[in-house]
């Protein structure tokens, strides 16, 4: 495991106090600064990002503004070029997704990232299976998925040991983040988890991810669809080319500021419910 | 919208009934294993009726014995096309090895008979890992790796045999026993491999590193995102596959005793099948090595029934195929109808 909490310096400009965010609580994991490119594109320019513990923070933006990018350098699947992670106050370099996991970072990739052949405990606990003298250990693994499931009132599966391919769009993601909230994550990464889903599926979802912030995990929800960002989020983060153009509670947005925050960067209306809801249904 | 869940509402399940369906989906995992054995069974049957020869223990011995080697390569073959790969050059490495290994016999008359095995089984090691190297790190397609690797390794065996034969007059006793002496009219050969089947069929279910051959199998994407180090097992899946060639080609000596520049060719294509007819599925993620050995077994019997109902040998190979096909579409179908039936089941509560 190569994991570096180096010795905190103390950097008087880059305490993740100076500048308390929006939500609630004291930033669980904050970016400082984060650049990241692949050959002559610039996919991030000097991102900074508060992460609460107990909150929602919704990272908006357009197609190819960055979402991927960012969460992948949290994850641990990209490295950032230069720029501060701190976990806790403590400044971390996460490398490989290993790294993110020792962390409490827990990725739910938008592409599901579930064997369809393996049963549920199999995968919640895949590439990390408990064994005890090489064997692994099934009905200690069934029992810890059967609680968490349930702790996350999922409890609309048959059977925990019936394979993947055999559930719903919905039941699928709730397996996803199950499998994330198993390994006492932290920190849980969502990427677009409604997706592929319809209205029921997607309450159902948007009321696990409340549930997990209710629980006081920090919750990281990549997502363009402003109906789930208002309905599950705190805060919400707007990333335009690469740059983080503005991070505000939720209370202090609305869909028109978002989308123009998305589009141009900048948003002639300060506050919602000013003038009449042009962009709402 | 009154669909809105009630999951809390839901009465945990008694600890009983976890267990019980465990066992209810096991059962249903064995299943198909269980159609394999009943349908050996089956065509056993019908052709002793016929042809009360083929009850003898002699017969039965031969039904062992043919399917044995098949069997063995299986084993290998099944660990590789669970991680969606594919070995075809199983029969070629059986080839070259068998014929080595015949060889040193011959120059080495008094050589220990472990010696052999260990020759075998070191050829097969070295071709398993030529390939599992140049599958991992080139990231060509395993079919394209191991039809060369057919190719090239046969192309050298024929140069190193040269037209020459091994006769069982320089094979050992000793080692040629294998072949034929039973133990309790079951052959040492078949017991071997039934072994050898067993050890892998615990190793499959217990092991970490095989659970992750069927994640990579299953979604390579997954797999790699879950830290599963894909290149290490494919690579050890090769490995293996090789090395259990290279130990066929041992026995394939003490079974037979001659060995010509065509020993093992198109074997690759019959242990596909097997393993195919026994139930993993050609593109990966599924399937157990108990499965791909009964199905080499019902392959032979099958073949042998043929024969013993003195149907015309024409016909052998198109039962085969006929086989193979039946076997993928009943997969299909089953597998349809299993993830149908859950899925209408498990929803009903939900939304």
């Amino acid at each position: 495991m190569t994991i570096d909490v180096a010795p905190v310096k103390p950097e008087p400009g880059k305490q993740p106090n100076d500048r308390p965010p929006a939500g609630s609580g004291e930033p669980l994991l904050s970016l400082r600064g984060i650049n990241k490119h692949f050959g002559a594109v610039q996919a991030l320019t000097e991102v900074d990002l508060d992460i609460p513990a107990g909150a929602v923070t919704a990272l908006a933006g357009d197609n190819g503004a960055g979402k991927s990018v960012l969460i992948k350098c949290i994850a641990g699947i990209h490295s950032p070029d230069n720029g501060q992670v701190l976990w806790m106050g403590q400044p971390v370099h996460v490398r490989t997704p290993r790294d993110a996991s020792a962390l409490g970072i827990e990725t739910v990739h938008q592409d599901l990232a579930l064997c369809d052949n393996l049963d549920i405990v199999q995968n919640m606990f895949l590439g990390r299976e408990r064994t005890s003298h090489f064997m692994l250990q099934e009905e200690d693994m069934e029992k810890s998925a059967g609680a968490t499931l349930k702790s996350l009132a999922v409890t609309t599966v048959r059977s925990i040991r019936q394979p993947v391919a055999s559930l719903s769009g919905g039941q699928r993601q709730s397996v996803a983040i199950a499998k994330a909230v198993l390994w006492n994550s932290k920190l849980v990464i969502m990427d677009e988890p409604t997706a592929a889903l319809g209205v029921a599926q997607t309450t159902m979802v948007l009321e696990l991810v409340r549930r997990l912030a209710d629980r006081g995990l920090a919750v990281l929800l990549v997502s363009h669809n402003m109906n789930d960002v208002f309905q599950v989020a705190d805060r919400v983060a707007v990333l335009r080319l690469g740059r983080m153009v503005a991070v505000r509670p939720t209370a202090e947005m609305d869909r028109q500021i978002v989308v123009d925050l998305m589009t141009t960067g900048a948003s002639s209306r300060a506050r919602p419910a000013q003038e009449p809801q042009a962009g709402e249904a | 919208m009154s669909t809105a869940p009630a999951p809390h509402s839901a009465p945990p399940a008694p600890p009983g009934a976890a267990t019980a369906r465990v066992r209810r989906a096991e059962r249903l995992l064995r299943a198909r294993e269980i159609g394999i054995g009943l349908a050996i069974v089956m065509v056993f049957g019908l052709t002793y009726f016929k042809n009360h020869a083929f009850g003898s223990s002699l017969s039965i011995q031969q039904l062992l014995n043919g399917a044995a080697i098949i069997a063995l390569l299986g084993v290998g073959e099944t660990l590789v096309i669970i991680t969606r790969n594919v070995d075809l050059s199983v029969g070629s490495v059986l080839g070259l090895s068998a014929y080595l290994v015949g060889d040193l016999f011959v120059h080495h008359p008094h050589t220990p008979v472990i010696m052999g095995f260990a020759l075998g089984i070191g050829i097969g090691l070295l071709i398993g890992a030529i390939n599992g190297l140049i599958t991992t790190v080139t990231r060509v397609p395993s079919l394209v790796v191991t039809l060369a690797a057919l190719y090239i390794v046969r192309g050298v065996d024929a140069k190193i045999v040269a037209g020459k034969q091994i006769d069982p007059t320089s094979i050992p006793r000793a080692f040629q026993a294998l072949g034929y002496q039973t133990v309790l009219g079951v052959p040492w050969l078949a017991l071997m491999v039934a072994a050898i089947v067993a050890i892998a069929g615990y190793a499959m279910r217990s092991f970490r590193s095989s659970r992750d051959l069927y994640a990579i199998g299953s979604n390579p994407e997954a797999a790699a995102l879950a830290g599963v180090p894909a290149g290490k097992r494919v690579f050890t899946a090769f490995l293996i596959s090789g090395a259990l060639a290279g130990l066929g080609g041992a026995l394939f000596v003490s079974e037979f005793a001659t060995v010509n520049s065509t020993a093992g060719s198109g074997y690759e294509l019959l242990v596909v099948a097997a393993v195919v007819v026994g139930g993993v599925a050609i593109y990966g993620g599924s399937g157990t090595v108990l499965g791909a050995a009964l199905g080499a077994l019902l392959l032979n019997t099958i073949n042998q029934a043929l024969v013993a109902a003195k149907v015309s040998s024409f016909w052998n190979q198109a039962v085969a195929g006929a086989l193979l096909l039946g076997a993928i579409a009943f997969d299909r179908w089953l597998g349809q109808r299993v993830a149908k039936m859950q899925s209408t089941r498990g929803e009903r509560r939900v939304i």
